[in-house]
């Protein structure tokens, strides 16, 4: 009787199987499938011949909009970065009712969707929009020749205006973690304000400001809203947009995904290093829990 | 007051109404756009102001200017995919997040892998290759496939914010209502669940807006049948501004609500990717 009981026990599926089956058969079929077509499709050319065909067209008509990608997303990590830092080490060292007030305002645009951005931006920034138009009427420029937005810079300026929050967040998060009693240390000892800064600050939350950039990094590679509505088929364009053309126009699946692997490729280090330290973090917490 | 004292007061001052601008510019923007009825170039303000369109976009008012169509279709449509898919997405996401949070899993960070790539990686090529599959059995372009679409874009936040929830109720809550007998399921209905209720709400509630605002995903598998709020904003800013605004604006209320009423319990890792 306890031998058969035993052996049933040995038979019996592990209980978390059963509770990770529905979402992980989720996730594969409607996730890693897809995924793993687009490198595998990339090699397929529309009469189902393999090759690099497609890469060969990506080269000749796309590689302009890759760099141009690649260009907004390097200048729009790196101006969220710096302003973001600079925000949260405000927030961090000033106590007054002003830094309070910010503290309440920056937050509110972080999950304002990109379509709403997007269709801000667009009205803002257009010609006739409000920018321009406040701007010639404090004479910073001259009406009739307004600044033309709907291209790099602009697309820039949404995408910062969008990150700089979420940026702060995180960055605020971890400079919060680091102890005054550390700060305080520092500044008896004979540190001025800008060695503390670079001495404590910034080394103690690598970490935090690694994700913030690396999060706002591949989020621009990967976003379609915001250039598709500000800039449009307009050349240059970024990397998402001419997948949605070759698919709606064409139907090319191939080129499609052939620019899908290039933005894969773009973000493959940011990507490797976000999932690594997320998961690293959830190791960290389970051992030290246990 | 010294003289330091006041400059750095002014400064400040000079920071917050920098901030103030560049924050509420581009929404003060939608919101002229929303009631401007004759803006003509190049008056800074719009000459003649009004609700018109707000109540043609309510449905409150005919109109047979182009692209004036009534919202409300589309609002009831993105809000019955939103709830399905929060209903959906998190049948499947409690499971699996409680699961990560309480068991030792072989292969456990390959699994977590495969939870978190849709944050790591472009979305859109994925999009891409399930409008070809669902093409060939049929879902393209309906309301079932948009919703699946929906489900993958929110599990990310479904699963890892329900098993972040259960990593932080203590096992031995659980163990001791064991010990006085209770089944494991009965231990986890009644222990756990309660105990995991405010983060499981939360990332409910992460989910649903992430559907309610979802335009890519949407764009390459409902097109041209579904038409969601994002959608009707996308489709009438070409020829429609007052329209477009307007729909912004409506998509703006819920996620600024949602912004102060998370304030407090808000962590950093959960924003990630939203948007």
């Amino acid at each position: 009787m306890a031998d058969r009981l035993s052996v049933r026990r040995k038979l019996r599926l592990p209980p978390y199987l059963l509770l990770l089956f529905p979402a992980v058969s989720f996730m594969l079929l409607m996730y890693a499938y897809p995924f793993v077509s687009s490198f595998t499709r990339s090699f397929v050319v529309s009469d189902g011949k393999l090759g690099f065909f497609n890469y060969a067209k990506t080269w000749d008509l796309y590689l302009k909009d890759i760099a141009f990608t690649f260009a907004v997303t390097v200048f729009s990590t790196s101006v969220t970065a710096v302003l973001a830092v600079l925000l949260a080490m405000y927030l961090r060292f000033r106590q007054s009712v002003v830094s309070g007030m910010l503290a309440g305002l920056y937050k509110l645009p972080i999950f304002i969707p990109f379509v709403v951005v997007a269709q801000m931006m667009t009205t803002f920034l257009a010609p006739h929009g409000l920018l321009n138009l406040t701007l010639a009427r404090i004479g910073l420029i001259n009406i009739d020749n307004p600044l033309e937005l709907f291209n790099f810079w602009g697309l820039s300026f949404g995408f910062i205006w969008k990150m700089i929050p979420f940026s702060v967040l995180i960055i605020h998060g971890g400079f919060q973690m680091i102890d005054n009693s550390y700060i305080e240390a520092a500044r008896s000892a004979g540190a001025r304000r800008g060695k503390v800064i670079t001495h404590i600050l910034i080394p103690m939350s690598k970490s935090s400001i690694m994700v913030a950039l690396v999060l706002v990094y591949s989020q621009i590679v990967g976003t379609f809203t915001l250039p598709y509505m500000l800039i449009g088929g307009k050349i240059p364009t970024t990397i998402t947009v001419d997948i949605a053309h070759r698919v709606n126009y064409f139907r090319d699946f191939g080129v499609a995904n052939t620019l899908g692997v290039c933005s894969y490729l773009l973000v493959l280090g940011t990507a490797i290093y976000y999932l690594r330290s997320s998961v690293k973090r959830v190791t960290e917490a389970e051992s030290s829990g246990r | 007051m010294s003289l330091k004292r006041i400059l750095v007061i002014a400064a400040e001052l000079m920071l917050l109404l920098v901030m103030f601008l560049i924050i509420f510019g581009p929404m003060m923007s939608l919101f002229i756009w929303s009631i401007a009825i004759r803006w003509y170039w190049p008056a800074t303000l719009p000459q003649e102001i009004g609700f018109d369109y707000w109540r043609q976009a309510l449905g409150l008012q005919k109109s047979l200017a182009i692209g004036a169509v009534s919202i409300l279709p589309a609002f009831f449509l993105s809000l019955t995919i939103a709830v399905i898919v929060v209903g959906l997405a998190m049948l499947i996401a409690i499971p699996a997040g409680y699961a990560l949070a309480k068991y030792k899993i072989p292969f456990g960070s390959v699994i977590m892998f495969l939870f978190l790539m849709p944050n790591a990686f472009p979305q859109q090529p994925i999009f891409v290759n399930l409008l070809r599959i669902f093409t060939r059995i049929g879902l393209a372009g309906t309301i079932p496939g948009v919703i699946l679409v929906h489900i993958l874009v929110g599990m990310v936040f479904g699963v890892w914010i329900t098993s972040a929830t259960f990593r932080a109720i203590p096992t031995h809550l659980e163990e001791a209502a064991r010990s006085v007998g209770a089944s494991k399921t009965r231990a986890f209905f009644r222990i756990t669940l309660p105990l995991a209720a405010p983060g499981i709400l939360a990332s409910a509630v992460f989910v649903f807006i992430t559907s309610l605002d979802e335009f890519t995903g949407t764009f390459f598998i409902g097109l041209p049948f579904v038409n969601t709020l994002p959608m009707t904003l996308y489709s009438s800013s070409g020829y429609n501004m007052q329209f477009a605004s307007v729909i912004a604006i409506i998509l703006l209320i819920p996620s600024i609500l949602f912004m102060t009423l998370i304030q407090r319990v808000l962590r950093a890792e959960y924003v990630g990717g939203m948007g």
